[in-house]
Formats: structure tokens, C-alpha cells, sequence
């Protein structure tokens, strides 16, 4: 008899310790095990040991930074995160969005970090943490590093984490508390699955109705939730009126790159991701009359 | 590799029984325990037919490997129904009160709120956390709570009534 072996260190050190030395094929990071277990009993993953996360107080809670930043801990779980008076307060879009993943059970458990380092294609948190502007920490026994979430995934299940690193934190910078940001979700099965397109954007508009600042991202229509600069340049410069928005939401029909699968066709996602990014866009601007 | 045996807290009594490769606590509790009232559905999280009580929180058990519950505090529908019965003697804090348990039995019942059962014990878990938290529900906090619990007889209207029923502690009525 054998069984999979599960450490539950409590300091961040012990876990990057055994990250350094581990083969990933053995030594699978676990979190909140929601994306990870259906992988396992598929057997599509056959670890001999689960480094689990949740007695690493590093990990853990929720902050404001000193440079006014708001740090969520690797290991927040969703309904800690939507549920938090900081969150809901600075950042009610991804309390939002949160509230709206899975289910009770998945949001106790799931975590953030989870969740991002996953890198599933068409999961809501990342098209709105890209309309944040959000970055994530990586820490390895090598050191630490800050990357931009857009530079953090890279495709389908694939960050730049390298194989000794863990996901430590999100940070959301203070500029994105200013911003007028919003996320629809189309999921036409079922409220709870995964959205055929998601579409988050974040808009600043000055006194005179001139659009300073703008983001568009997409998840579910490609191999990576997408930032769309193109879309964003047309907004910039300029009041966000329905010609704008209209021609912003084609810039997202032009870049994105969906596939087929059962939550959609290719072509169905790509006339989705324009439909629900004008309406987005058109309700970010009706937002601020 | 580690040995290849599970300790941990069963509806208030500590057990230990063998566990193999990533057997996940569902399988443990149905197989190992018998306690055959938490049944396995989708195998991803999504269904519902697999809720416990883990240290304070409704999970999906069939997404926890039974070595990452070793040592907690886990309680099953058979739990839930001792608690019900008033047959547990100190539950723990952060459970549902059997008066509740028996509110919410008893409404899923008179609003006829189950047929073939399946999903009952995790309409039950739902519904309990749900009352725990707020007594008194707004129909949204309602579905909240109860999505991700897939009735197989598509009896949604009934588990609903029953839910409300259970707030009012009253009869059920409406449509």
C-alpha cells in the first residue's frame, strides 16, 4: 500500500525549500485543489506528494500596502476575497466576479493564486485582474520578482513561473481604485460553469467626458486571457461614445483567436466577444452620465 | 510516499482506516466508513452530491484527497441527522442546530422537495448553511446557496419552497 503524501508546512521558507529540490512531476503545489483534483482523479496527474499551502501565514490575508496597493495572499480563497471589506470597498468588480465563480464549495476552497496559476483560458479572474492592472509576486529560494499579470500567462495552463517558484501574492495598484471597471460573463449553459467569453474594462474618464485611461481584456476567447491594446487605443483620447465603443468592440473581434468547443463554435465566440464588449463598454460610459 | 493510513474526525468520532494512492475523502467516507450518504456524482466539484462539513465549511468531498483530511474535523449527512435526532451529545461550534436540521427536513418533505434523493444530503448541507447565516434569506442569497446542487428529478421549485418554508419555521404555502 502507498498513498499520496501531503506536507502542510507552516512557514513559506520550508516551502520553497522543497520546491527547490522537487521534481514537478512528483511534487504538485496544492492550494485549494479545485482545479487540480478533477485532474487527479482523471489520473491525468499522478503525484507522490501535495505540498499543501494553507498553513503558510506569507500566504495568507489580505493588505493594503504601503505605496496603497491592495495585496491579496496566494492563498485567499474566493469567498474570503468577495467577502472582504477591503476588496468590496476599493475593487467592488472583483468581489463581483468572484461571488460568481463555481459554487459555495469551490468558493470555500479555490484560491486566487490557485486560480491564476492554473491558467485555464476562460477564467474570470484574470480579465478583470488584467483590467486592474494587476501583477503577481513570484518567489523562488533564488529570490523574488514582480510581473505584470498580462506577462504571467502565457497560454493554456502555461505561467512564467519556473518550476522552483511559488505564486505568492496579487497586487492591484492603488490607480485601478480610481477607474470605472466592469465584467460580464456569458455563460449560456449554466450560471456556474466557465463563460463561453468574459469581457472586463476599465475606464477613466476626466471632467470633460474625455476618456483618459482605458483597458479591455477577454477570457474564453483564445489561449490566454487577452488584453486588447488595440481596442483600448481607440477609446483613449476621446469621449467614449457609441461610435467608439462600437469600433473598440470590433478591434476585440479582430484580435481575439477562440476555438471550438462545447461552449461554443470559434466564430459564435468571436461575435460574442464583440457583443459583450460594446455592451460592456456602452454601460462604462452610461456609468459616469 | 507516506504510510498509508488516514487519522481524522468522522460526525464527532476519530477514526483511522487505509488509504491508497490519491483516494480522495469521498470515496474514503463511502468505502472505508460505509457512511454511503455522501455519494459521488461529477467527480469535479460541480453537483453537489458529495458536500461535508469540513472545519467550518461546506466543501466538495470528492475534491479533497483523504490524506489532506487527515487530522480535521468532518461531518456527513449521518452527522447532520444525529444532530437532528439529538443524538450527538457536544457538537462542535459552527454546526448547524438540530432544531434547524429538523426545520429543514421537515419542510423539504411537506413541499415535496425530493424524489429520488440523490441530491437531498447536499440540498440539506446548503440549506442549513444558508439558515445559519441568515435566517431570514432574500430569494437571490436563496439560489445562491443552493446553486451548484443539481436535483437529477429537475424538482428545483419544490427544494425552493422548502428552503423558504424552513425560514418562516412555518407551513408550506405558495406556488
Amino acid at each position: 500500500m502507498w498513498a499520496v503524501e501531503y506536507l502542510a508546512p507552516e512557514h513559506l521558507g520550508e516551502v520553497l525549500e522543497v520546491l527547490a529540490g522537487a521534481d514537478p512531476t512528483e511534487t504538485v503545489v496544492w492550494a485549494g485543489g479545485t482545479a487540480l483534483a478533477p485532474l487527479l482523479r482523471r489520473g491525468l496527474l499522478e503525484p507522490r506528494r501535495l505540498l499543501g499551502l494553507e498553513r503558510v501565514g506569507e500566504l495568507a490575508g489580505l493588505s493594503v500596502e504601503d505605496d496603497g496597493s491592495l495585496r491579496i495572499g496566494a492563498v485567499v480563497r474566493l469567498r474570503e476575497l468577495y467577502g472582504a471589506e477591503l476588496v468590496r470597498g476599493r475593487l467592488p468588480v472583483l468581489a463581483w466576479t468572484a461571488r460568481r465563480i463555481g459554487n459555495l464549495r469551490v468558493q470555500n476552497m479555490a484560491t486566487v493564486g490557485g486560480h491564476l496559476a492554473h491558467a485555464d483560458p476562460a477564467q474570470d479572474l484574470p480579465p478583470v485582474l488584467l483590467a486592474l492592472d494587476a501583477e503577481v509576486r513570484l518567489q523562488s529560494r533564488r529570490g523574488t520578482r514582480a510581473l505584470p499579470l498580462e506577462e504571467f500567462l502565457l497560454g493554456p495552463m502555461q505561467t512564467a513561473r519556473a518550476e522552483d517558484e511559488l505564486l505568492t501574492e496579487v497586487r492591484v495598484p492603488p490607480r485601478a481604485f480610481r477607474w470605472r471597471t466592469g465584467y460580464v460573463r456569458y455563460a449560456p449553459r449554466s450560471a456556474e460553469d466557465y463563460p463561453t467569453v468574459g469581457v472586463a474594462a476599465s475606464v477613466e474618464v476626466d471632467a470633460d467626458g474625455v476618456c483618459r485611461e482605458a483597458r479591455v481584456a477577454v477570457a474564453g476567447a483564445g489561449p490566454k486571457a487577452l488584453r486588447v491594446r488595440a481596442a483600448e487605443q481607440v477609446l483613449v483620447g476621446g469621449p467614449l461614445s457609441a461610435d467608439r465603443c462600437r469600433e473598440a468592440a470590433r478591434r476585440v473581434e479582430g484580435e481575439v483567436d477562440p476555438w471550438d468547443d462545447t461552449r461554443g463554435s470559434a466564430a459564435y465566440k468571436r461575435a460574442m466577444a464583440r457583443v459583450w464588449t460594446e455592451r460592456l463598454l456602452r454601460q462604462l460610459a452610461a456609468a459616469g452620465s | 510516499m507516506s504510510e498509508a493510513s488516514v487519522e481524522l474526525w468522522v460526525n464527532g468520532e476519530r477514526v483511522r482506516a487505509p488509504v491508497w494512492g490519491t483516494e480522495f475523502l469521498a470515496e474514503f467516507l463511502r468505502e472505508r466508513l460505509g457512511l454511503v450518504g455522501t455519494k459521488v456524482g461529477c467527480g469535479v466539484g460541480v453537483c453537489g452530491l458529495c458536500t461535508v462539513w469540513m472545519d467550518g465549511k461546506l466543501v466538495s468531498s470528492c475534491l479533497v484527497p483523504a490524506v489532506v483530511a487527515a487530522g480535521r474535523h468532518v461531518w456527513t449527512v449521518e452527522g447532520l441527522v444525529a444532530l437532528a435526532e439529538g443524538r450527538v451529545a457536544d457538537p462542535p461550534p459552527g454546526l448547524p442546530s438540530g432544531r434547524l436540521v429538523r426545520a429543514v427536513q421537515q419542510a423539504l418533505v411537506e413541499c415535496e422537495g425530493l424524489q429520488c434523493g440523490i441530491c437531498t444530503p447536499g440540498q440539506l448541507w446548503a440549506a442549513c448553511a444558508l439558515l445559519q447565516e441568515e435566517p431570514n434569506p432574500p430569494e437571490d442569497q436563496v439560489r445562491e446557496f443552493l446553486a451548484g446542487n443539481l436535483c437529477r428529478c429537475t424538482g428545483y421549485q419544490g427544494i425552493l419552497r422548502a428552503v423558504r418554508a424552513a425560514a418562516r419555521e412555518g407551513r408550506c404555502v405558495g406556488g
